[in-house]
Formats: C-alpha cells, structure tokens, sequence
C-alpha cells in the first residue's frame, strides 16, 4: 500500500474544515468578548457570569469541533465525495485530525491567553492561574477523548455520551483537586506554585490526551480502506 | 487623533470626502493633544489629575468636556468609515494585516515604553516637585510605605488602539455572522431619523458609566465603552459610499450645533450640582440623555461641518494628518514631564496651558521630522 501523504488535498481537506467552522469562530469569539467584559465590570457576580460563560464557550468549542467536522459529515454522506478525492484513508486520517485540532486549539489557546490575561491584569490572585491551568487541561483531555471516539466509533448516541460525560466530569475533578492544598492554598495567594501533585496530575492530563491522538490517529491510519 | 487606520500608508486620499475625513481626524488629534494639556487645568479633575496646576478656572471644564463628548466619537466615526473602505480595496485579509502592522504592532512597542516613561517621570515628580498635585501628594504617601499598593495594568492614553483592535474583530465577527447590514439598514430610515435614533442607541454606554465619563484604560473590554463608541464605528463604517445620506443634515447643522450648546449649558449646570459622591456613581438618567444628545449631534453636526467647509486639499492639515497616529502615541509623556517641570512655576493658567500645550507639539512634530516622516518608522506610525 502507498503509505506516501497527499498533503495538497490533505491541505484542502483541512482548509474546508476551518472555512466551515469560520461563523462558529465568530461566535465564540463574540462570546468571550461578552464574558471579558462581564470579568471587566470587577463585580462578585459578574466574575461568576464571565468564568462560567468562559468554560460554557469551551465546552462548546470542543463538542461542536467534533460535532460539525465529523458526525454532521457522516449523516450528511460528505464520506461519499471525500472518497471520491485521490486521499487514502490515512490522508483522510491526518485532515480530519489536524483540522479538528486547528479548529479547537485556535479559540482555545485565545480564551487561555484572554483568561490568563484576567488573572494578572486584575486583583485576582495570580495564584489562580494553578487551578484555571488545571481546567483547561481537564477540558483539553476531554475534548481528545471524544475526539478519538468519535474517529473510532459511528454511532451518534455513544459519541454524544461520551461528549457530555465527559466534560461533565468537570464538576468531580474540580471538588477533587478542589481538595488538594497545593490547589486550593495557591488560588488565594500571589506566588504561583506548581507542586508535586498538581505536575502528576497535569502530565497524566497531558500524557492521556497526547495517548487518545495517537490511538485515532494509529487506529484510523492503518485502515486499507474508507470501510 | 491619528491617521493610523485611514489607509494613509495604502494611498493617497483620492476624493474630497476622503480629504475632509482625513482633516477632521487631524483636527480631533489636536483637541486630543489640547484635552490632555488643558485637564490639569481644571477644577473638576483637580483632585484626581496627575499635572494638576495651582491655578485652573472654570472655564476650562466648560470648554475641555464638550470637547470630551465629541471627539473620540468623531475618531471611531472617521475610523469606521475608513475601515470599511480599506476592506472594499483589500479585502477582510488585507483589512487584518494592516490593522496588525498599523496598530497591533505599534500598540505592543509603544504601551511599555509609554508606561515605563509615564510611570518614570511622575515618580521622579512625586520626589521633586515642591508644590505637588494632590495626585502627586497622595502619591508620594503611597510610596513612602513599606508595602505601597499595586495598581493593575492598563492601557493608558492608547486604549483607542486597544479598541480600534476589538472594534476589527467585531467588524469581521459581524460580517462572518451577517449581521454587518444592521446600520445600513438604519441609513435607509433617513438622516433625520438616524440623528434622531443615535442619541438613544449611545445612551447606554453613557449610563453604564461615570460622569464626565472616564478612558476605557482596562485591558478587559469596557460594555460601556463598546456601548459608546461601538454605535459610532459602526455607523461611520455604514456611511463608507453612502455619505450622500447625510446631505439632508445639512440645513440642520446650525440648529443642532446650538441645540448641542443649549444641551451643554444644561448639562454643565447638572455637574455643578454634583456632590462628593457623584463622581463614583453611574450617571442619572437625566445627565447620560444629555451626554448622548451632545455626543451624537454634536458628532453628526461636526461630520457634516467638516464635509462642507474641510472638503479641499490642505498642505497644512494634510501634514497634521500624516504626523497625528505618531504626534499622539507621544503627545502624553512629553505634556506631563514638561506640566510636572511646570508645577513650581508661578504662571497664570493660560500661559501654562499655552506653554505645555506648545513645546508637546513643538517636540512631537519635531521628532516626527526627524524620526519618522522619512524612514521606515513612517510604515507603521507615519
């Protein structure tokens, strides 16, 4: 089998994928916006709207990555005309993932800026930024696994749960890590300090989501045909 | 206000209409330069301004506010229009990379070195002046102890960048989303009735906020700020091929400039009546009305002044309008280092006014001569 990579089609595969997502970009980008300035009015109960709008924006952001590129494309038979396209299965592998990524990981890394923006340019203590790193690698983990189950597995029921359940899992991991003081000690203080657990627990985070990747990207790839 | 994002740097205005928006923005970075200069002379920001003079008058509150109400206005006007004409010439593609060359770059250069000179030379000031501001006295208290506080970050005098910036992605957050017809929709009502709308559509911005309303120095976006100015970018960026809309105003221009005055009179007999707590509250219904009529009339009437008496080449205005982006990214360190040189030394207000006002100029031309006008700085702040 050729194991050679079309990148020109692999290239407009994921050209496709991001001028698809273009109105969902502005969308979310409008969102934080909104959530910024609510963090800018520097009330209680606006920082409460603006946090929470900001990890709501996330968890859109990764369910509706996935969603548009890959389930929506499956019940809409786009499969049909990609196979069309001279791409082999692992052409098809390495667009849809590094497309996925490029429209997950562009807003992401610009709400982590925006967010990390507001803890050291407000009163906040900066030691918030221990906790708010650990969220986003919990939410950055969720969104690879769905994202590796939905490359894997076709059935829409199984991709929205494990979707929901797992960025729902949110709310455990943080009353867990919540009970760690080198979490919940550092977020009222100044000084940034990453302890022992917390660098387990944000390379276990990193290591799983680096490991779901590797597994779609291996299990796809290896594939001989479309089906 | 400066020329930063009229596509000066892409090619030379080419009709009368450009002319007269390009002098306007000339003539709104010198009221820029003169608000600034003209603050430490008066009596309401006495208390809280930095360069706060000896002597002030009345006088200068009755003119520095209405200037306040109106010129940033007219700038995110002038900017909104030159924004959709640089998209309809290069495209949303090219609109982003000018912004990134023409602003975000000079933005992230010029903000620390702002900051660092700023923050420099009224410390020097807090240590050395012998007839200190109140600010300064407060000041020089606050870092007399062991722990002084720490004030956050903020964008300073060049928070219009900051939101020339957010005011682009919303621009293409609209037109992605569709919704960019909204204000051309509004044109299509008449210039009566947008005249008559604006006020209302900025009312908002002035409730949401204090009075006189403050710069949006935060570096998270301000709702009131995009509330204000947000509606007069807007429309400016609406009116690019559709000024002709504005040519029924014209028979109202002096009755809106004198309804404006008439509006002004009221609303500096409101801030005389102001206690000491006034200042940190929201505005009233009553004064934010105001504030809105004058700041969308007195804009409108400006626009429409400016389009019928400032339509023809000027070597004059045309060279204040190619030094403004960079005579205003300076204008502030140079005014307070020669207004805190200035504070131990007896001068009737005016000639303080006159002589700060003027050597800031004098050195931000000069250095503009000398800096940019005929190098490369010229690409990104000429």
């Amino acid at each position: 089998m050729n194991r050679e990579l079309n990148w020109p089609t692999i290239r407009l595969l994921i050209v496709k994928d991001w001028q698809l997502f273009q109105k969902q970009l502005a969308a979310y980008l409008l969102a934080a916006f909104v959530a910024l300035a609510f963090l800018g009015l520097a009330k209680p109960w606006a920082f409460y709207i603006g946090s929470l709008l900001l990890i709501i924006i996330l968890v859109a952001v990764a369910c509706f990555a996935i969603s548009t590129s890959l389930l929506t494309e499956r019940k809409e038979q786009t499969l049909a005309f990609v196979m069309s396209l001279p791409v082999s299965p692992l052409d098809f592998t390495v667009a849809k993932l590094v497309g996925n990524l490029a429209t997950f990981l562009v807003p992401f890394v610009i709400i982590g800026l925006c967010t990390a923006l507001v803890i050291f340019s407000t009163p906040l203590p900066n030691g918030l930024m221990v906790l708010t790193t650990l969220v986003f690698a919990h939410i950055l983990l969720a969104y690879c696994v769905s994202l590796a189950v939905a490359m894997r597995i076709e059935s829409e029921g199984w991709n929205t749960f494990v979707m929901i359940a797992s960025m729902v899992m949110i709310n455990p991991f943080l009353m867990a890590i919540g009970q760690l003081h080198g979490v919940s000690g550092v977020a009222r203080g100044d000084a940034i300090t990453w302890s022992g657990p917390v660098l387990a627990i944000l390379s276990a985070q990193l290591v799983l989501s680096l490991s779901c990747l590797a597994f779609a990207a291996w299990w796809n790839g290896r594939k001989p045909a479309f089906y | 206000m400066p020329n930063l994002d009229t596509g000066a740097a892409v090619a030379a205005p080419t009709d009368a209409r450009i002319h007269a928006l390009d002098h306007l923005r000339a003539l709104a970075m010198l009221a820029g330069v003169l608000f600034h200069a003209a603050l430490a002379y008066s009596p309401l920001m006495h208390a809280f301004w930095p360069t706060a003079y000896r002597a002030s008058s009345p006088w200068v509150d009755a003119l520095a506010w209405l200037l306040h109400l109106v010129r940033m206005p007219l700038f995110f006007l002038v900017a909104g229009y030159f924004t959709t004409w640089l998209i309809e010439r290069r495209g949303m593609t090219g609109l982003m990379q000018h912004r990134v060359r023409r602003i975000l770059v000079p933005f992230l250069l010029a903000w620390p070195l702002v900051h660092v000179a700023m923050s420099a030379a009224t410390r020097q000031a807090a240590h050395t002046v012998q007839n200190p501001s109140p600010f300064l006295s407060m000041l020089r208290e606050w870092l007399a102890l062991p722990d002084s506080p720490w004030m956050p970050p903020g964008t300073g005098h060049l928070w219009f960048l900051y939101y020339l910036l957010l005011f682009t992605a919303l621009v293409w957050i609209a037109r992605t989303l569709g919704w960019s017809g909204l204000f051309i929709r509004l044109l299509r009502l008449g210039a009566a009735r947008v005249a008559l709308l604006l006020p209302l559509l900025v009312l908002p911005g002035f409730l949401l906020t204090t009075t006189p309303h403050p710069a949006p120095e935060s570096l998270l976006p301000q709702f009131w700020a995009v509330a204000l100015y947000g509606p007069f970018f807007a429309l400016g960026a609406a009116l690019h091929g559709r000024l002709d809309t504005l040519q029924r105003l014209r028979r109202w221009l002096w009755p809106m400039l004198a309804t404006c005055l008439l509006l002004y009179l009221a609303f500096l007999f409101q801030l005389s009546r102001f206690g000491n707590e006034d200042w940190m509250r929201h505005a009233p219904w009553s004064t934010a009305l105001l504030q809105a009529c004058i700041a969308g009339w007195g804009t409108l009437a400006i626009l429409v002044a400016g389009l019928r008496w400032l339509a023809r080449p000027n070597a004059w205005l045309a060279y204040l309008s190619r030094s403004a982006y960079w005579t205003y990214l300076l204008h502030l360190p140079v005014l307070f280092a020669v207004q805190y040189a200035l504070l131990d030394v007896a001068l009737a207000w005016p000639i303080a006014f006159l002589v700060a006002s003027g050597i800031t100029l004098a050195v931000c031309l000069l250095s503009y001569e000398l800096l940019v006008r005929r190098t490369r700085l010229r690409h990104w702040v000429g």
